[in-house]
């Protein structure tokens, strides 16, 4: 019998076993997706124009000096309201750790706030008009699509940008990261 | 100095490989989701109705992907050949707990264009298409637009065209 037989046994476990674990965690977390670059300044992160369910303007820039996780979201994307209870536990338990979720459809304003009411939403759901895909593609959305969740600290300055499904205990463990709390 | 024996080479490179070395990259739209268009004719559908004319759009959608049925638009250009608004098949049927009962389409749907051949005269046609999609539990797209083309030829007449097949029955299931 050849030496290296064993070690090639070792060898195609390992490989097998690497492999189990991949398909594994593919199937619990989708497989990141790599953000382009941002092409927006903080002042125009700020200052970009929405509304609210009421019809009344806002900007992010209200939320100054906090941690924003700004979502870009629909109605009709199912994996974006699949993400979306995982923020509401993390509004609760990061609200007082100066975190602020903000989300941002561009959508029937009805079908947002029956959407809002019925998950218990407990952070902005505002609207935006036909620039909203172009803000998010300005911060990173290189594909366009949805969802598409952008980090920033209390300046405005995008501190990461997640296009795909951001699942919650890799965004806590961003927001602990980030806050140092 | 020994050499590395094949097979052991091997397996150490199957343990190596076994991460993916970049991210699962969603496709884009135009390759998840490909139209193509053809100039149909078919036999009349029961004793007394016309022949049917018309573009058939077939979609192939990729594995993971799904178009929305109830947000797809077509648009002929020019429109003064058609003869009514596009037949588009049922679709796979989905219970959403949100949005409630809609339909979907995996794999391949064909939606057909009817015109009228006493009016289609030769040409370029373009039929503009503005689609919603998603990748299963990983993405959706925003509103896409693809375009496709057919030429209708000189001397255009019923028996130059393939019929039409029968669409097939619409299965059952949902989007995840």
């Amino acid at each position: 019998m050849k030496g290296w037989l064993p070690l090639a046994g070792i060898g195609l476990l390992a490989g097998l076993a690497g492999v189990s674990l991949w398909l594994a965690d593919r199937h619990a977390t989708p497989p990141a997706i790599e953000a382009g670059p941002v092409d927006a300044s903080p002042a125009a992160i700020q200052s970009a124009p929405f509304r609210d369910g009421q019809g009344a303007p806002r900007s992010l820039g209200q939320f100054a000096g906090k941690v924003l996780v700004v979502n870009f979201w629909a109605t009709w994307c199912t994996p974006c309201r699949e993400e979306m209870p995982g923020f509401v536990k993390l509004q609760s338990r990061w609200q007082d750790r100066g975190v602020q979720f903000v989300g941002i459809a561009q959508d029937d304003p009805a079908k947002v706030a029956a959407f809002g009411r019925e998950l218990g939403v407990n952070y902005p759901l505002w609207l935006g008009e036909e620039g909203v895909m172009d803000l998010s593609r300005r911060l990173g959305n290189r594909l366009g699509v949805l969802p598409h969740t952008v980090l920033l600290d209390g300046q405005g300055r995008v501190i990461e940008s997640r296009i795909g499904v951001f699942a919650e205990p890799v965004l806590e463990s961003r927001l602990a990261a980030i806050t140092g709390k | 100095m020994k050499r590395i024996p094949p097979l052991l080479a091997a397996c150490v490179a199957a343990a190596a490989f076994a991460a993916p070395a970049s991210p699962d990259e969603p496709l884009d739209p135009d390759k998840a989701f490909v139209p193509t268009a053809r100039l149909v004719a078919s036999a009349p559908a029961a004793a007394g109705a016309g022949e049917r004319h018309g573009i058939d759009v077939e979609y192939r959608i990729e594995p993971g992907y799904y178009l929305y049925r109830n947000r797809l638009k077509f648009e002929l250009h020019p429109a003064e050949i058609l003869t009514g608004p596009p037949e588009v098949p049922a679709g796979i049927e989905v219970d959403d707990p949100f949005l409630g009962k809609s339909a979907i389409f995996r794999d391949r749907v064909t939606i057909h264009i009817p015109f009228a051949v006493s009016i289609a005269r030769p040409g370029h046609y373009r039929v503009r298409i503005v689609a919603q999609g998603c990748a299963e539990d990983r993405i959706c797209y925003s509103p896409f637009v693809q375009e496709v083309a057919v030429n209708i030829p000189p001397g255009y007449r019923v028996m130059d065209f393939p019929a039409t097949p029968a669409p097939p029955a619409a299965p059952k299931g949902f989007p995840r």
